[in-house]
């Protein structure tokens, strides 16, 4: 691959991302369920749930009081990212395969991956936008506090290692997506299961440990905790498992995920089951 | 298109021996085909002849269990990005694209090529200019097959497929595709298409491959079809009900009945047939066979009767 080929493949992957948000703009529904439905449930728990939460002392540790909002904008952030990525692709994919759109596309000269590098631009184009309006909205009516230097760098790469990792098992699970009028309940169950154990509405310690386990080699739940070392103070993370952030193993799972995981579904992803 | 200025005309298309099976059924049996740089080829045949799954492992998308194929110089198994650079492609089903509008569509399109047709050029083409800007989801289907056309040549391809172009078409969208699809191959271009539709490969084809369970079994222009196929003529009438028939079917073999009762004999020796049939009906006492005829075929009623006795094969394997 020279430097004029590398220069093709990403600007094909560009326009086609531009093409995909477009189609997904006009889409009302898609639109609704993926990106208003997390804003919404931030807008709906910070209204009802208005009570303060804390933490026990911890060895000397001052542990400040947050507002319910500070610790759900995490979770919720989480499964913004998750959902733009796992599940809009995911199901979107899962159509283009059935109804014939991925076979004329594997005629034309795109390169594969520029197509996967478009994928992966709009879930995290449509990311962004989300985590624009949940921040504006969580800190304008909700009292939401925002991030320190340091917390805004790890909410930044946090994204950009997150919504690809999302991206890989959208692609993954299309595998076992009988067909397409499956596709939103196939995807909707494992993504649901994975909100639960994830520890974006209940703290993981409060779950048994072959549960953290089998929720600690999905991305959702990395994301999740990495998403809390930025919002909550420092000394919530006493609350973790291993009393830290775990950022470090955070970055190696989603690494994890998007080198081995994208290899492997983009070599077995199937162009077409339209016959 | 380059390669068009020379001559003799070089093959765009060679293929031998290639087949393809499906469990025990083999939907492409030892195929040999040489397809010339400028023409416009039809796959002729009825359905399940084999002709989507000839065309879909000359595109690349599907794979052959044997033989050779060579497609503008390159194996479509193994070579199909460069493929695909030169190639424009009409599946038989139309994309969906429900949220993008024609404009939009091509414009895209247009960048995956290195020398690709104007939008506006291929709108034009295709006659989509009016509805450049009319979502995808909003089109007919005769406009949805139109801008599948301008599609699969907004890249100025060499060689263009057209996996029945005009299936579900009323008389007049298939005309406004035919006409459609006669302004590409003025562009020079070399045109693949399947079709079940005699008349539609006779409109847009200078040469035939007649395909049936796989196998080509014909191949030359229209004119040789014709010859080649309206040979017999046939003799045919009602015999009365109740008439013992069983000496004459075992005397000819070819003899047939249709769904009316109706029997029917192809043969070379017409007149030699009928002095025969005379014979036997007069040592039955019967002088005149009611509602004879002797009559040769045309091409149109031939390949009725192929795709007829291909569909009732079917129907007979499905039981």
């Amino acid at each position: 691959m020279n430097t004029a080929d590398i220069a093709r493949t990403l600007r094909l992957g560009f326009f086609y991302m531009l093409l995909n948000l477009k189609t997904i703009y006009r889409q009302p529904a898609a639109l609704f369920f993926v990106v208003a439905f997390p804003i919404m449930f931030l807008v709906i728990f910070s209204s009802l749930l208005t009570f303060e939460i804390g933490i026990p002392e911890e060895a000397g540790a001052h542990v400040p009081v947050v507002k319910f909002s500070q610790y759900f904008v995490a979770g919720i952030v989480a499964v913004a990212v998750f959902g733009t990525s796992f599940n809009l692709l995911g199901t979107s994919l899962s159509i283009q395969q059935f109804d014939g759109t991925l076979k004329q596309l594997a005629a034309t000269p795109l390169p594969k991956a520029s197509f996967f590098m478009g994928l992966v631009g709009t879930a995290l184009a449509y990311t962004i936008l989300q985590l624009i309006i949940m921040i504006i909205l969580g800190v304008v009516a909700y009292g939401v506090e925002l991030p320190d230097a340091e917390g805004w760098l790890t909410l930044i790469w946090i994204i950009l290692l997150g919504v690809p990792a999302g991206c890989v098992l959208g692609i993954a699970i299309t595998k076992i997506i009988p067909s397409a009028n499956a596709a939103p309940a196939v995807i909707q169950a494992p993504f649901i299961i994975l909100q639960f154990i994830s520890g974006v509405f209940f703290t993981l310690a409060s779950l048994p440990t072959w549960l953290q386990w089998v929720a600690g080699v999905f991305p959702l739940r990395w994301l999740a905790q990495g998403l809390r070392s930025v919002f909550l103070p420092d000394a919530y993370k006493f609350a973790e498992p291993g009393m830290s952030w775990q950022l470090e193993l955070a970055a190696l799972v989603l690494g994890v995920w998007i080198v081995a995981g994208l290899g492997l579904s983009i070599l077995t992803f199937k162009w077409d089951r339209s016959g | 298109m380059r390669s068009r200025s020379l001559s003799p005309m070089p093959s765009v298309i060679r293929i031998s021996g290639v087949t393809k099976r499906y469990g025990s059924v083999t939907a492409v049996d030892a195929v040999d085909l040489e397809i010339e740089a400028g023409q416009v080829y039809a796959l002729l045949g009825p359905n399940g002849a084999g002709k989507t799954t000839l065309i879909e492992i000359l595109e690349g998308y599907r794979q052959r269990d044997a033989g050779d194929v060579s497609v503008l110089g390159y194996d479509p198994q193994r070579q199909r990005g460069e493929l695909n650079r030169r190639v424009g492609i009409v599946l038989q089903r139309s994309t969906p694209m429900e949220g993008l509008t024609p404009r939009e569509m091509l414009s895209f399109s247009a960048r995956l090529y290195d020398h690709p047709m104007d939008t506006d050029e291929a709108l034009e083409l295709v006659g989509l200019t009016e509805h450049a800007d009319r979502r995808g989801s909003k089109l007919s289907g005769g406009q949805k097959r139109r801008l599948d056309l301008a599609t699969s040549v907004i890249g100025n391809p060499d060689l263009i497929f057209l996996d029945e172009p005009t299936t579900g078409f009323d008389a007049t969208a298939r005309r406004q595709a035919w006409e459609v699809v006669r302004g590409l191959t003025e562009r020079g271009a070399t045109v693949i298409l399947t079709t079940h539709y005699l008349d539609e490969a006779e409109h847009l084809a200078q040469r035939i491959g007649l395909i049936k369970d796989g196998r080509i079994i014909f191949e030359g222009d229209i004119a040789e079809l014709r010859r080649e196929m309206a040979t017999d003529t046939r003799i045919s009438w009602q015999p009365p009900i109740g008439l013992d028939l069983s000496d004459l079917l075992d005397e000819w073999k070819s003899l047939r009945a249709g769904p009316d009762g109706r029997l029917s004999l192809p043969t070379q020796t017409p007149t030699v047939h009928l002095a025969r049939l005379i014979d036997w009906a007069r040592n039955r006492g019967i002088d005149e066979l009611p509602e004879l005829q002797v009559e040769r075929p045309d091409l149109e009623e031939m390949y009725l009767e192929l795709v007829d006795d291909s569909q009732a094969l079917e129907s007979a394997d499905s039981k």
